[in-house]
């Protein structure tokens, strides 16, 4: 086969998904080209102008923890750092950061461009080349050929993207850009069963034209939780956004108007995110609500664009320029960009191992929104793992993959490939049997070491997680060690402070759980050289694992009890038909997920408990008999 | 449709009968039945009974008339094909017909398996094919209603609203938790402790059905003891309602434990019926009393039958002490003679019931007796008892869970950490119907607030 250029990894798309997938694999020592529509809108975000909040900067922190980019990108142009849900348990607050649009996309490409083996090409991508059920290369639309001993697929919403404005259709993979109309062919040409899906998008609006006095500020935190662990401060100035709230009368102007909505008229037939519904959808869906809450988010600091946030669309645009104005303070706002809808082919994810790698074709592997996940985390951490896996194949290594147990990334996979989507796949803290174990601030703790295992996390890095480690230990023996007993004076002004009796003796573990104790009050308490090399940060890390160590460890107890066959293996040449008893249904369940493991094989839908039994007889029985 | 054998079994008992029913299930249900029945194009409508010839497949020759019931997949009991036929019960016809269908590709069923595959095919839960199981070893009319009640998913429509109750709880805990840069009400403490305690005190009642319910299921123990000749045997007749048991008046006639099984009020009772204690005996007799020691220790309660004619013996006075640490009760026997002295035989406080075991006087008061240590007032009543020791246990365990969760609330913990006590209840109740519903939060969460920054 002649190429024009032959590279061990070809990535196609450069969204969230592909620029995580291209610097994983080119930093494990692969030549590795992304090809792009547009090299100026790498690393573009197509809806909102924001990365994490929760679960979703968990995973952000973990693709960090594991070596990967975006927590640092976003660092570095994030213009107001919030940490959600700070009232709450350590387990479920979870960083988020609106990013200067442009900044974000000018520092990611810096920082593709700075990678050694990182290859920048633009192009269409209409084909995969395929030898012998295994990938060979990619085909461009201006007839180049790329050969790669793997490719990841990370093509967003742009397979067969259709863009819907009021009842008006064009094919588009993003406003302003073409969509990838043969590649979702070659792509179905192969047997991949595909479905569709949509998202949709609210309109920008001109910031000059805002009544911001109209609005409730809502600060950037004063002390800015950084997404990456190698981040010790956020250097962007903050910004300020701002909460509005839509009234009846646009409500009844919705109403009125729901035959020029292509979700209402029955136009759009690809199923949308219940998590992230349309303004149509909302004021429908729940009448009764008086109002709708509206997030004002300045797009940057250079520009006036303002991204309406709580407004997505697809109503006409003329009609959403009268919608906005009847907003309270928004009496002559202008739209600068109209909101729409966008669907596009997903690739069934059941279709996928562990590793993020096809069963049907060798070398292949699928990463983001192909998958049928909506979000930029989301897809980002799926790139991360195939491109790990991109570049572990050409080289001959075993394949990589996370467990439930130690990460949300884990979960997302395993809960894609098991459970396959019927809606844009979003993650979610409730979606973590773990999630007590799970904190963006012990990401580090749980998942550094694969990353320097597998050779993404550098030395720098590896030293500054050790000599955390070293002081979380140190803290933990002081926090667990120093006891307070009645005859200390410490004791009684702190029991008189807070006016109740500590027992004979408590230590400062135990002095932390209560209510009312701060951490800089356990702080104080701690001896002067420990004090002395750990952070606010560090101590509350401490504190967070001595709260859930009780409920982490009863609860492995019964998870291992209840899931103790979870870790058999399925062998690759098991026949499903060969279990008594099972409908054709539960037989075709697991043969279109075809898991791995027993866990995996429970986790399916539509399984009832007795099928999951006689799997668990029959595995035994094999195994006995091997 | 069953990609797996298709399975076999005679579903009526063994034996001489009017009729004898074999079942089959499987995808070749019908083609088999096609070979007895000697047509190619054999397809009987389904749920319809049709009158056929069964025929030897070989020669031809007529074996029986028979009827042909079809219950097509999935909607028949297993969820797969069903063939029933019911054949004239003679044990040599339907051996040789049952021994025709193994020849044809199919296998003996497994105890239970019809069952199996009907839980599944997704056909029955959990908790309604216990209840198979149940009303079919039914020993009462009572524990046989019970079980009914519950293959009809009446325990699972009884659990459901508990379900929705706590996913009512659990929502807007969770929602407050993911969606917080979403307008949602706040959840107020108050309310989820009313809530919660609501809860906890329904799953308590519902438990406490278990006292009922497992004496119907399960049933209990009933020993009759006395020193010889106060008359065990004729009173064990007379609860039987049948001559069971030989009686003389000749002391020591009973030489060794009899067991049988009766109703009482709908409570299944192992009625044992003992040889005499005494001190003087052969080594027959001794055997037999041994046994009889035996039979007052597995005892839920113990008769101690007294001859109210006449004074209390040695005998009697060993054998109060014997049954001291037990549960019983003293029925004084022979009423009816003129000797009869209700008075003076009162022990530790156990009631004394006057009977004849003659003339059957004082025997309701006897029965009334026997339950009166077990009963709960809801027995009788109309409604659903929880009657298997697992669907308790979990019951129990989802309470605990509860609780846990309530002191939480209690000392203002964050909702995550409230919420693991929450999920084990809700998944303890799951298990009682064999199912697993993570999904359910998530659905619940976009069906009732309004989501979506």
């Amino acid at each position: 086969m002649s190429f024009d250029e032959v590279f061990d990894v070809v990535v196609i798309g450069a969204g969230h998904a592909g620029c995580e997938a291209a610097s994983a694999a080119a930093r494990l020592g692969a030549q590795t080209a992304l090809v792009t529509l547009n090299l100026d809108l790498i690393g573009q975000m197509s809806c909102n102008p924001a990365i994490g909040g929760i679960a979703k900067g968990h995973l952000v922190r973990e693709i960090d923890a594991m070596g990967g980019i975006m927590g640092r990108v976003i660092d570095r142009t994030g213009i107001q750092f919030r940490l959600l849900n700070r009232s709450r348990g350590p387990a479920v607050q979870s960083p988020r950061a609106q990013a200067d649009r442009a900044l974000y996309r000018k520092e990611m490409r810096r920082t593709l461009e700075a990678t050694p083996n990182l290859h920048l090409r633009q192009g269409l991508v209409v084909d995969v080349i395929i030898d012998n059920g295994r990938i060979a290369g990619v085909e461009l639309q201006d007839t180049r050929r790329f050969g790669a001993g793997s490719v990841v697929v990370a093509t967003g919403t742009f397979l067969n993207g259709l863009i819907h404005t009021g009842l008006r259709t064009h094919t588009a993979g993003r406003a302003g850009e073409p969509a990838s109309i043969e590649l979702a062919e070659s792509l179905k040409r192969l047997g991949f069963p595909v479905g569709r899906l949509k998202t949709g998008t609210p309109p920008r609006l001109d910031g000059r034209t805002i009544d911001w006095d109209a609005f409730e500020p809502q600060p950037a935190d004063e002390r800015p939780v950084p997404f990456s662990f190698a981040t010790d401060s956020i250097d962007q100035p903050q910004i300020t956004c701002y909460i509005g709230y839509t009234t009846n009368d646009v409500h009844a102007a919705i109403r009125a108007n729901l035959h020029e909505s292509p979700l209402y008229s029955g136009k759009i037939k690809g199923i949308g995110p219940r998590y992230c519904p349309s303004i149509e959808d909302k004021v429908v869906k729940f009448a009764d609500k008086d109002r709708h809450q509206l997030f004002l988010e300045p797009e940057g600091h250079d520009t006036n664009e303002v991204y309406l946030n709580g407004f997505s669309t697809s109503l006409p645009a003329e009609l959403q320029q009268e919608l906005v104005r009847m907003i309270p303070g928004m009496d002559e706002t202008r739209i600068i960009r109209p909101g729409y809808a966008i669907e596009y082919d997903y690739i069934d994810p059941r279709e996928l191992t562990p590793h993020l790698e096809t069963a049907r074709i060798k070398g292949l592997f699928n990463a983001g929104q192909i998958n049928g996940t909506t979000g930029y985390e989301e897809a980002a951490c799926q790139g991360l793992i195939a491109g790990i896996n991109a570049a572990l194949s050409v080289q001959g290594r075993e394949g990589f993959r996370l467990s439930r147990e130690e990460s949300y990334i884990g979960v997302l996979i395993d809960d894609l490939i098991t459970q396959g989507v019927d809606e844009p796949y979003r993650i979610f803290t409730s979606r973590a049997e773990y999630r007590l174990a799970l904190r963006h601030d012990n990401a580090d703790a749980r998942l550094a070491p694969y990353g320097k295992e597998i050779g993404l996390v550098g030395d720098t890095d590896w030293e500054r997680f050790n000599r955390k480690r070293d002081r979380l230990a140190r803290l933990h023996a002081a926090l667990e060690g120093i006891r307070l007993k009645r005859s200390d004076v410490t004791y009684s002004s702190l029991s008189r402070t807070l006016g109740c009796d500590l027992g004979d003796s408590v230590t400062l573990a135990q002095l932390a759980q209560r209510p009312n104790v701060s951490p800089s009050l356990i702080q104080q308490l701690l001896p002067a050289d420990v004090r002395a090399d750990t952070s606010l940060r560090d101590l509350e890390s401490a504190l967070a694992d001595s709260l859930y160590k009780g409920y982490i460890e009863a609860q492995r107890a019964t998870f291992d009890r209840l899931h103790q066959h979870d870790g058999l293996i399925i062998p690759k040449t098991f026949d499903f038909h060969s279990i008594g008893g099972l409908s054709h249904e539960m037989v075709e369940r697991l043969e279109r997920t075809r898991p791995n493991t027993f866990g995996q094989a429970r986790r399916i839908p539509g399984l009832t408990p007795v099928a999951i039994s006689a799997l668990l007889v029959q595995l035994n029985l094999q195994s006995r008999a091997a | 449709m069953s990609r797996a054998d298709t399975i076999v079994a005679l579903s009526t008992p063994p034996g001489r009968s009017g009729i004898g029913v074999i079942r089959l299930s499987g995808t070749r249900s019908l083609s088999i039945t096609r070979t007895l029945v000697g047509e190619d194009q054999f397809t009987p409508e389904a749920n319809h009974a049709t009158l056929k010839k069964l025929r030897e497949p070989e020669s031809g020759e007529v074996l029986d008339r028979s009827l042909v019931t079809f219950f097509k997949a999935p909607h028949s009991f297993t969820g797969e094909d069903v063939i029933e036929l019911s054949c004239h019960g003679s044990p040599v016809l339907l051996r040789h017909l049952v021994d025709i269908i193994l020849g044809q590709d199919a296998r003996a069923a497994e105890p239970g398996e019809f069952t199996l595959r009907a839980l599944a095919n997704g056909r029955l839960n959990l908790s309604q094919a216990e209840a198979v199981r149940d009303l079919i070893n039914a020993q009462t009319n009572a524990a046989a209603r019970q079980a009914a009640r519950q293959l009809g998913g009446e325990l699972s429509a009884r659990l459901q609203p508990i379900k929705d109750a706590l996913l009512d709880i659990i929502v807007p805990l969770e929602s407050s938790l993911e969606f917080v840069e979403d307008d949602l009400p706040e959840v107020a403490v108050n309310t989820v402790k009313v809530k919660l305690v609501a809860l906890i005190k329904d799953i308590e009642a519902l438990a406490s059905t278990f006292r009922s319910g497992r004496l119907l299921r399960e049933g209990l123990r009933v020993t009759l003891a006395g020193r010889p000749n106060v008359g065990k045997s004729s009173v064990f007749n007379k609860l039987l309602l049948a001559d069971r048991a030989i009686v003389t008046d000749i002391p020591g006639t009973t030489r060794d434990s009899l067991s049988e099984p009766i109703s009482l009020r709908g409570v299944p009772v192992l009625l044992t019926d003992t040889a005499g204690v005494r001190a003087s005996a052969d080594r027959i007799e001794a055997l037999g009393i041994e046994r009889t020691r035996q039979a007052m220790a597995d005892a839920d309660l113990i008769v101690v039958v007294l001859d109210g004619s006449e004074a209390l013996t040695g005998e009697d006075e060993e054998i109060f002490s014997d049954v001291a640490q037990s549960l019983h009760i003293v029925a004084l026997n022979k009423s009816d003679l003129d000797s009869f002295h209700p008075n003076g035989y009162e022990r530790d406080g156990a009631p004394v019931i006057a009977i004849s075991a003659k003339t059957g006087a004082g025997l309701d008061d006897l029965r009334a007796a026997i339950l009166r240590p077990f009963a709960s007032p809801d027995m009788h009543s109309a409604g659903l008892l929880i009657t298997d020791a697992r669907h308790f246990d979990l019951l129990r365990r989802a309470r605990a869970s509860l609780e846990s969760s309530a002191v939480l609330l209690e000392q203002r913990a964050s909702e995550e950490l409230l919420l693991v006590g929450l999920y084990n209840a809700l998944r303890f109740l799951g298990e009682i119907t064999g199912e697993t519903t993570p999904e359910d939060v998530l659905t619940q969460i976009f069906a009732t607030f309004c989501i979506g920054k």
